[in-house]
């Protein structure tokens, strides 16, 4: 039997988990394809291979299906970061991350990180249904300026030539960023971590639209970001562990010489 | 979907195994080389060999030969069966026993002597294909038992097995594939993972082996592929972890096998092909009664209970050919990349080469243009192949021939475009853009000719700016073939800058002199004449500058002369000889001027032939300005003064010859001065400036500038002599004026006195003269001769001090004091000194008087030395 050929080998895995129809393909997809695209439900699970600057990151796209849910441990082994995805106007989707998925993550690296992804933001939130800038440093701090104008605008109604109006329907947010950042915490005592060493709700909670793109390249970005240390500490296990320290050897092969002679 | 990757061909047929025997089925198979052997339900073994036929057109086809065949006698069906080639060894699962038979004659291998060569109670096993254990003579095994649960490791030889491990399992086995160390099993409720070794275990995931049957199939080193709930066929290293995203099965999948890049599953009534690299259903074969679905060393051989059939593959090559030809250009590369470590890698890269290649044009037929020239890049496609689909690009002279078999369909972009104009336009616009990239990196080596004129002619027809850009740097066009192209486009001005770059000057002079002169129209170039003259300028040819220099001058004269008067002085251009020039400009007088302007005015080219041929140039303008009646006052007098600066000016005319030209001609005294003034007849000069023009600033003028590169001698002597002229009144011309000229001299005397000698002119004027009306000259004169008187006096003083000074300072210099005592000795006699009286020798050495006058008597020879020094 011939030898089956690898794939490039990934240095670090990213999972999407969460429950079905909450938008896992569709942000791996605005993220990999720019585009916003009807997705069927997955089947099983599949991923994609992101060159992040040398290194090579797979991301896992899980099927969200109860029927899968079995494998969803097997995608996990070994992960440096789960994404547990909801949708923000579904509040069940939160509540199934809690109950189904956040078992699944028990295989994935003790030094995993988590984040929380609240999708369809867009549906609920006005500033998400701009389209979004391809650059991503220019998104940033147009976000940035965005969010503090809707806070201190707030109380105003929304300008009727918004996007907002425009499409007509705002679906009510069932699941707010507080609500998220709770789950963190939760997850965070679940896995028997610190809060206070581990990196803070805020950081680690996004709300998303895959189908604007909003907050999108942020969220992977962030996480790739994240994740180096594991990509580091993966390159160095592997490098050192064939190499035989010469230095070393000589070393101690001294001090049994000495010893020997005394 | 639709990808054609694997042929199903029959193996043995029906007939040949059971001939009409209903009941009999086919319970398992084996192939080891061209050896198939069989296991039925009537606990036979057969045995076939198998050949491969090729048909002349390519097909293959399988040739089934009956050997032997041989009942085990144990009334149960074959359940398994697996050859152990080097030990010629088969290993058989019949009724709960693993047994071995030989492989030639199918003969039950009896036990030897030191052990059992019988394992009962066993439900499955497998061999494992990748042993730590490196003995190629035996065999190892896993063993499934059906009663404990356990996992039994054996070693099997030629005539015995040999338990070697047992490891215990969760739940009870029923399936189990083995790689190294691990054991990957289906339970009854999951999957696991289990080093034997260590007896360390993974659980994979869930599966309900009562409901569906599961799959456990090793697919290559330490990797496993599972069939998982939802119809999924998973993969799964030995760490338990899933480095491929599953494929997509039905919920009844028998069998699966992987054939790179393919995974071929088998359920009741279909063979589904998913591709490892995408995932994706590629290929559906009908099959009824499907049974078994197993890979023998890479060829997956499938058995209905009656029949056997040998999935072929086809050629990946052809796959891929059958993908671009459905335009899936994505699957077909992906394919291609993906299959790259199972082809040699020379065999590849031509391969993928050729992929890429055919999917740019695949893209570049669709006019995504970015995507093709990625792919052609990539592809390092042969850019001829683009360009030959443009008609009459290539030129004639190219050796190209397309590359066969076709990298595309179409037979050119008329085919391609199918009449869109605007489709054409993009191509076009592509291509341009393309080769404009290209042609100065290696892509273009080798056809440099045939990317630049394809390029020219591209630029030529869409009218593009850089088709100047092109012509002006280096290039290959080759001029055969871009001259009617040109023409045809009428960049006639192109197609000049193309005949100069192949050394053809004339013929590009030809052409753009025709554009200007109207016969051809071409409007690349505003100011073409002026270009022209530039380049005859510039041009290191004499005899074309002398050719067209004609044409250019009957043109515009003033710039026509710039080919003279602006040619380059460098060493790369020829010299031109001026006085070549001259004569060749003779006709040509307004041109020939301003050569003559250009040599002695700007190049100061110091030879007097052209100051002389100058001057007289300007002087024959003057005299034609004075011949026309009404005279032109403006024109004249720029004339003349030109005429005058130069007279002034330059020192190399023949003067004489000037002045004999205008001897007669009373208008021009002015002039006739000056020429007096080089020739130092300044008295003439001077006599016309003051009494036939009586223009007396010009004559004071006069003496400055002619007496400028003098000393101040001559300078005095000038003045004096125009005073002289001022006050010789006798001139009878001058009688009437001579009140004018008196009053001339005065004011000569007041504003210039310092350049008289004044007593002189005191001498010469009249007694009559008022005091009061010298009075500013006089008292310049007295007080400049009292300045003189004084400085000089005190000239006298400070040289006199300075000669006592210095007098002062060799006395002190040489004269230091002698000491003389009566303890000093003579330096003669040794005696010592009695009286003050005392002769210095050299030096200051005081010695007796006497003894010098002795040693002067007796050494008359050293009367000069003491002499010297003969003074105290």
């Amino acid at each position: 039997m011939p030898e089956v050929s690898k794939m490039k080998k990934p240095d670090v895995k990213l999972v999407l988990l969460g429950d079905m129809n909450v938008g896992k393909t569709s942000l791996l997809h605005r993220y990999t394809e720019r585009k916003f695209k009807d997705t069927i439900s997955t089947v099983g699970g599949a991923f994609f291979l992101k060159q992040w600057g040398p290194y090579n990151i797979s991301i896992w796209d899980t099927a969200g299906r109860e029927q899968f849910h079995g494998l969803g441990s097997m995608y996990c082994r070994g992960a440096a970061a789960v994404i547990l995805t909801y949708d923000v106007t579904n509040w069940q989707s939160l509540a199934e991350l809690e109950e189904r998925f956040l078992s699944l993550t028990d295989t994935a690296n003790h030094n995993c990180i988590y984040a929380l992804v609240g999708n369809k933001a867009d549906l609920t939130d006005p500033k998400a249904q701009l389209p979004q800038d391809s650059d991503p440093s220019k998104d940033q701090t147009e976000c940035g300026v965005e969010r503090t104008d809707t806070q201190v605008l707030s109380a105003c109604p929304t300008p009727p030539a918004s996007p907002a109006s425009l499409s007509g329907i705002t679906l009510q947010k069932q699941v707010t960023p507080e609500d998220a950042m709770a789950l963190y915490g939760r997850i965070l005592r679940y896995k028997g971590l610190d809060e206070k060493s581990s990196l803070p709700a805020e950081k680690m909670c996004f709300e998303t639209s895959a189908k604007t793109g909003y907050n999108v390249d942020d969220l992977f970005e962030a996480l790739f970001d994240l994740v180096l240390p594991s990509i580091l500490r993966n390159r160095n296990e592997s490098q050192q562990s064939p190499t035989v320290d010469l230095e070393e050897c000589r070393g101690a092969g001294n001090k049994r010489a000495k010893s020997g002679c005394c | 979907m639709s990808v054609k990757a694997f042929e199903l061909v029959p193996a043995v047929e029906r007939d040949l195994l059971m001939g009409d025997k209903a009941r009999i089925n086919i319970e398992c198979i084996e192939c080891c080389g061209k050896h198939l052997y069989m296991g039925t339900n009537d606990c036979f073994i057969h045995h076939f060999l198998l050949d491969e036929v090729t048909s002349s057109k390519g097909k293959l086809t399988y040739s089934a030969q009956k050997l032997l065949h041989k009942y085990l006698g144990l009334k149960k069906p074959v359940a398994e069966l697996r050859a152990a080639s080097a030990l010629e060894r088969l290993i058989v699962l019949c009724d709960g026993i693993v047994f071995l038979v030989d492989m030639v004659t199918l003969e039950t291998v009896p036990s030897a002597a030191g052990g059992g060569a019988k394992i009962r109670g066993v439900t499955a096993f497998c061999v494992n294909e990748n042993p730590v254990n490196g003995d190629p003579f035996c065999v190892e095994m896993g063993v499934i038992s059906s009663k404990r649960r356990t996992v039994q490791i054996y070693m099997v030889y030629e005539d015995r097995v040999q338990l070697v491990k047992e490891v215990t399992t969760p739940e009870q086995p029923c399936a189990v594939s083995v790689d190294g160390y691990f054991l990957c099993l289906a339970l009854a409720t999951q999957y696991m993972i289990l080093n034997y070794n260590t007896g360390a275990s993974q659980d994979l995931f869930p599966y309900n082996s009562e409901d569906r049957r599961p799959i456990v199939k090793r697919i290559g080193r330490e990797e496993f592929l599972l069939a998982a709930p939802g119809g999924l066929g998973m993969f799964a290293n030995a760490e338990g972890v899933s480095q491929r995203a599953p494929v997509n099965w039905s919920e009844s999948v028998i069998g699966a096998a992987v054939s790179f890049p393919y995974v071929v599953a088998l359920d009741e009534s279909f063979i589904t092909i998913h591709s490892m690299l995408d995932q994706q259903l590629k290929q559906t074969l009908s099959f009824r009664d499907g049974h078994i679905l197993q890979d023998f060393e890479g060829k997956v051989i499938l058995a209905s209970t009656k029949a056997v059939y040998v999935l072929v593959p086809l050629p990946l090559e052809r796959q891929i050919q059958d993908l671009l030809a459905s335009h899936r250009v994505e699957e077909a590369l992906i394919l291609t990349e993906g299959a790259q470590q199972n082809i040699p890698k020379d065999k590849f890269q031509i391969l993928h080469k050729r992929i890429l290649q055919q999917a740019g044009f695949i893209q570049f037929g669709q006019l995504q243009f970015l995507e093709a020239k990625e792919h052609f890049r990539k592809g390092q496609l042969d850019v001829r192949e683009l360009i030959s689909l443009y008609p009459l690009l290539l030129p004639a002279s190219s050796s190209f021939t397309r590359c066969h078999p076709p990298l595309h369909e179409f037979a050119d972009l008329n085919h391609l475009a199918q009449g869109d104009q605007e489709k054409m336009l993009r191509c076009k616009k592509f291509l341009i853009s393309y080769l404009g990239e290209v042609r100065s990196t290696e892509v273009a080596n080798g056809c440099r000719e045939d990317v630049d004129t394809a390029l020219l002619k591209l630029y030529a027809e869409q009218d593009h700016d850089s088709l100047l850009d092109l012509l002006a740097s280096d290039n290959a066009c080759l001029l055969a073939d871009s001259v009617p192209w040109l023409e045809k486009y009428h960049k006639y001005f192109a197609l000049g800058l193309l005949y100069h770059y192949n050394s053809q000057d004339s013929a590009a002079l030809q052409l753009w002199i025709r554009v200007v002169d109207g016969d051809l129209q071409d409007s690349t170039r505003s100011g073409l004449y002026e270009y022209i003259v530039d380049f005859l300028c510039s041009c290191s040819n004499l005899d074309l500058v002398w050719k067209y220099a004609d044409w250019a001058l009957a043109k515009d004269p003033t710039i026509g002369v710039h080919i003279f008067t602006k040619r380059p002085v460098c060493k790369d251009v020829t010299d031109l000889n001026p006085e070549d020039a001259i004569t060749y400009l003779g006709k040509h007088n307004q041109a020939l001027l301003l050569y003559l302007e250009h040599l002695v005015l700007e190049r100061k080219i110091k030879k007097e032939k052209f100051h002389t041929h100058l001057a007289v140039l300007y002087l024959e303008r003057v005299l034609s300005l004075l011949s026309e009646v009404p005279n032109n006052e403006e024109c004249l007098t720029r004339a003349r003064e030109r005429l005058q600066a130069l007279l002034r000016v330059s020192n190399l005319y023949r003067a004489q010859f000037l002045l004999g030209k205008m001897e007669n001609c009373e208008q021009l005294l002015l002039e006739r001065a000056t020429l007096h003034g080089k020739l130092e007849e300044n008295d003439k000069a001077l006599h016309i400036l003051v009494h036939k023009l009586k223009d007396f600033s010009s004559a004071e003028a006069f003496c400055v500038w002619a007496s400028s590169s003098r000393d101040s001698g001559y300078q005095q002597q000038l003045f004096h002599l125009l005073l002289e002229v001022y006050l010789d009144g006798n001139l009878p011309q001058a009688a009437a004026g001579s009140g004018d000229l008196e009053m001339a001299a005065v004011d000569l005397l007041n504003r210039h006195g310092e350049v008289f000698d004044a007593a002189r002119v005191l001498r010469m004027l009249p007694e009559s003269w008022s005091l009061q009306l010298l009075r500013p000259f006089l008292g310049r004169a007295i007080r400049a001769s009292m300045h003189a008187c004084r400085t000089s006096q005190i000239a006298v003083g400070l040289a006199q001090s300075e000669n006592l000074q210095l007098l002062h300072d060799r006395l002190k210099d040489r004269k230091k004091p002698i000491f003389v005592s009566e303890k000093k000795g003579c330096h003669l006699c040794h005696n010592t000194f009695s009286e003050p009286d005392v002769v210095c020798l050299p030096g200051g050495v005081p010695v007796h008087t006497h003894c010098v006058a002795q040693r002067v008597r007796d050494s008359p020879t050293k009367r000069q030395l003491t002499n010297s020094s003969n003074h105290t």
